[in-house]
């Protein structure tokens, strides 16, 4: 059944993705635990239960399972979840996007034969993914001296293993039958943003404890395995979606035609087909729609705009003003416990007031993340993806400059980082009415302003690899992992007594820092992150003005 | 045809890293003239199209489309020009209507009904995406984009790909039209009855550079024959191949086949010296013999 070169071909093809992500979480904890070991962690073990239990922190926190805990377990799981999950929805339905899948089935080859080889492909890299990191979590703290007794870092590799195969295969599954990548990962990447969600947050409601069961993350960390060990009922259950993704997989990709056609159907076309919305639909998606470079472009990511705007305006917005109502009392008494500048390690926030909870729950990471995927899927693809599709000759040949293509396509990225945040401004103060928690709007309005241009930034630097490489691999992980470093960076950096002054060195330094929920706009924040997106989108001009246009295949 | 230059290469040349993918190429084309480039898969067809486009940039020499620069006026050329790339890709999602309007709105100046008349001469359906259509009928819809704006220069590589052949008939007739209104045709290709049949002129690349620029008439009239030879008995090859202007001798008993060129009297009096002749065809050679028999004097320079 295993075919040992369709195996070797997809390992071949996507080992870039997992070598970076792995690369940068080996780096991040050993920054991370270096930073722990150098502060006071008195304040850890003097935290209430509760708040230890809502950031993994265990009863006797050391350096290395806070360490563990919040890089391993936070940071990495998601990455090496988030890598497993787009490997899966390019298992099959990829080489029905790419048209490859009619050659590779013109060998006597089944269906499942070559499902079987692409997913080992899958489960092998998601392996190597856990077992480098096992090994890194059990060699960092040798070379800074830092004692892991009673740490389990392999139950932790293992859980983290499942989840991730979890969600591949989840994607696998979508994928075998939709024939579309871009729907599997979507709809998987949905699912896993709600699970993650929901298994941290119903925890902290009082009678609903309980509901997190229903979420697979919880099977992954509910059970503290770096403290406790492997629990196998835990496994077991996510094994079984994992076996029950993999038949419906089978089933799928056998039963349907193979898809022999680049073209999706988006909202709009669905629209254009309706008879009640015909007429409007067909100017929108007709002769509207390619008016403009700016407005082809805003059109092709639209599906993605409107999930994420969706998404922040509903559940990390609206739906989190009322939750906090229902949330322990247990969490007013926090405040108390503990000084400010710990709490900025957790993205920031004061649990006993509202403006804490939407900055630890929206604003802390959610936020920037929402913003920096629409800028970064459009800055990463604005030029490199046109090259990818061989279309930026056909492009060019019109009598439109090289930056022009570039300022339209900037146009568009804008418009979507001030949708996401004007959808997660409007939520925001939507929770604060609907639980009549009394924040101030003009607050709310600039740390919606401020996570906006900090996700220009990000997807400035998107365009600018992109312009210089012409590929959006590169422009995509070469951002996503500065991200991250930048992130986790901004977390720890105050704490380091040497390296604290880096800190002004990074963009995330500019977006919460002056606490804009409480304080309001900081103009000269704001003003730093306008002017780095400006100089990448001037670097990205000069580059792509320089450069041969790349030609594939 | 006019005395203007469309088209003007002077010593361009195109290096990546060691490859030569283009040597010191110059070329005119005059304007409202067909010119077909000519050459193998990887001769560098696509490499000077793509520079002279300001889609790449040369190592070294220059091109100007027009008169204008094609590094320094790329943009000003552009409104001038129609172009159908090799390998052509559009946007899947897009309708090959919504294809073209898109195009029309950064090109202007586009006439949809000769648009609309192109897609009727060839049977385009311009309603349905262009990812859901086979490869010659989405070239079609490139071929449309290229003449909607009745460029004075079109610059086509490969452009009948995939297309059938009542579709390159009438592009071909299509292609002269146009030609015959004033507009300049550079086009590549390595179908050569279609270069036969439209161009005025042909240029022969090979490993990225200029092995033969002329016109197809005259390159015709080189007076390359293909000769049959009936003999009343079997006879050896080894008498024909030495001969001066014979080439490509195959025999099979009684019968001859070679190409030659030269004075036929020659041939004759050497042949009827050896045997007797019974029957002699001869006729013009086309041009797929003309451009075989240059590729094996390039090859035998080289050795």
């Amino acid at each position: 059944m295993m075919l040992a070169n369709v195996f070797t071909k997809t390992t071949r093809d996507r080992w870039k993705a997992p070598v970076i992500a792995v690369a940068s979480l080996a780096l991040l904890f050993l920054f991370g635990m270096m930073t722990y070991r150098d502060i006071d962690l008195s304040v850890y073990t003097n935290l209430p239960d509760y708040f230890k239990q809502l950031f993994g922190i265990s009863d006797d926190a050391d350096v290395a399972s806070l360490a563990y805990g919040a890089i391993l377990s936070g940071y990495g799981a998601l990455t090496v979840t988030a890598i497993a999950l787009t490997m899966g929805a390019a298992t099959f339905a990829g080489e029905e996007r790419d048209r490859t899948i009619g050659l590779l089935l013109g060998n006597p080859k089944s269906r499942t034969s070559v499902l079987i080889s692409k997913a080992a492909a899958m489960v092998v890299l998601t392996a190597a993914m856990t077992l480098v990191l096992w090994v890194v979590g059990l060699v960092t703290p040798e070379i800074l001296d830092v004692s892991i007794a009673g740490m389990h870092v392999g139950a932790l590799m293992f859980h983290l293993l499942a989840i991730s195969l979890f969600f591949g295969f989840l994607a696998l599954a979508i994928g075998a039958w939709t024939g579309s990548p871009g729907v599997a990962a979507g709809a998987t990447a949905g699912v896993l943003f709600v699970s993650f969600m929901g298994a941290g947050l119903f925890p902290l409601v009082e009678g609903f404890e309980d509901l997190a069961k229903a979420f697979p993350w919880y099977y992954f960390n509910a059970s503290k395995p770096e403290s406790n060990g492997i629990d196998w009922g835990h496994i077991g259950v996510l094994a079984a979606g994992i076996g029950v993704f993999s038949g419906a997989a089978v089933v799928g990709v056998n039963r349907r035609d193979l898809k022999d056609q680049a073209a999706g159907v988006s909202l709009i076309d669905r629209l254009r087909d309706h008879p009640l919305t015909h007429k409007v639909a067909d100017r929108l998606a007709g002769s509207t729609r390619v008016s403009r470079i700016w407005i082809k472009t805003a059109s092709e990511h639209q599906g993605l705009l409107f999930v994420v705007a969706l998404l922040m305006f509903g559940f990390m917005g609206v739906m989190l003003g009322p939750m906090y109502l229902l949330i322990d009392d247990a969490m007013a008494t926090l405040a108390e416990a503990f000084s400010p500048e710990l709490l900025s390690l957790f993205g920031g926030g004061d649990m006993s007031t509202p403006e804490g909870w939407y900055q630890i729950e929206t604003f802390g990471m959610m936020a920037p993340i929402a913003v920096m995927v629409v800028t970064v899927a459009v800055g990463a693809r604005a030029l490199a993806g046109e090259e990818a599709r061989n279309t930026m000759g056909l492009l060019l040949a019109n009598p439109v400059k090289r930056s022009t293509v570039i300022y339209q396509k900037t146009v568009a990225m804008a418009i979507f980082a001030f949708t996401v945040g004007f959808a997660t401004f409007a939520g925001v103060v939507g929770g604060s009415l609907l639980g009549n928690l009394g924040m101030s709007i003009g607050n709310i309005a600039a740390t919606s302003l401020l996570v906006t241009l900090l996700g220009l930034a990000y997807g400035g630097l998107a365009l600018a690899l992109g312009a210089a490489t012409g590929r959006t691999r590169i422009a995509t992980f070469g951002t996503t992992g500065l991200a991250l470093i930048t992130f986790v960076a901004n977390g720890l950096l105050p704490y380091s007594e040497n390296l604290s002054g880096l800190v002004k060195w990074q963009p995330f330094y500019y977006y919460l820092s002056s606490d804009p929920l409480m304080n309001g706009m900081h103009w000269g924040h704001g003003a730093a992150l306008a002017g780095l997106f400006v100089v990448l989108l001037a670097l990205s001009v000069l580059l792509f003005n320089r450069r041969d246009l790349r030609q594939t295949g | 045809m006019t005395d203007q230059i469309a088209i003007h290469t002077e010593g361009l040349t195109k290096h990546y890293g060691d490859v030569h993918a283009l040597v010191d190429l110059d070329l005119d084309i005059r304007s409202g003239e067909i010119f077909g480039f000519l050459g193998p898969n990887g001769a560098g067809k696509t490499t000077m199209i793509r520079t002279i486009l300001d889609e790449i940039r040369p190592t070294a020499g220059t091109a100007s489309i027009l008169g204008m620069d094609s590094h320094k006026q790329s943009v000003e050329i552009r409104r001038h020009i129609g172009y159908v790339p090799g390998d052509l890709a559009m946007y899947p999602n897009l309708t090959g209507r919504d294809t073209l309007t898109y195009f029309a709105n950064l090109r202007g100046g586009v006439d949809w009904s000769y648009v609309d008349e192109l897609a009727e001469r060839f049977d385009a359906d311009l309603s349905k995406k262009v990812g859901d259509l086979s490869s010659g009928n989405r070239q079609k819809i490139g071929i449309i984009q290229a003449f909607m704006n009745r460029p004075e220069t079109l610059i086509m590589d490969e452009p009948s790909n995939g297309l059938d052949p009542l579709m390159q008939r009438e592009f071909q007739s299509l292609m002269r039209g146009v030609a015959a209104n004033g507009s300049t045709i550079f086009l590549s290709s390595h179908t050569l009855s279609e270069v036969q049949r439209v161009a005025d002129r042909v240029g022969i690349i090979r490993h990225g550079h200029l092995i033969a620029l002329e016109a197809v008439t005259s390159l015709r009239s080189k007076g390359i024959r293909k000769v049959d030879l009936f003999f009343d008995e079997p006879v050896d090859a080894e008498v024909f191949g030495p001969l001066p202007g014979v080439r490509d001798v195959t025999v099979e008993n009684h019968h001859v086949t070679l190409s030659f060129s030269g004075q036929m009297e020659t041939l004759l009096k050497v042949v009827t010296e050896k045997y007797r002749l019974l029957d002699i065809t001869t006729q013009e050679a086309d041009l797929e013999e003309i451009f075989l028999t240059f590729y094996r004097d390039e090859e035998e320079a080289q050795a």
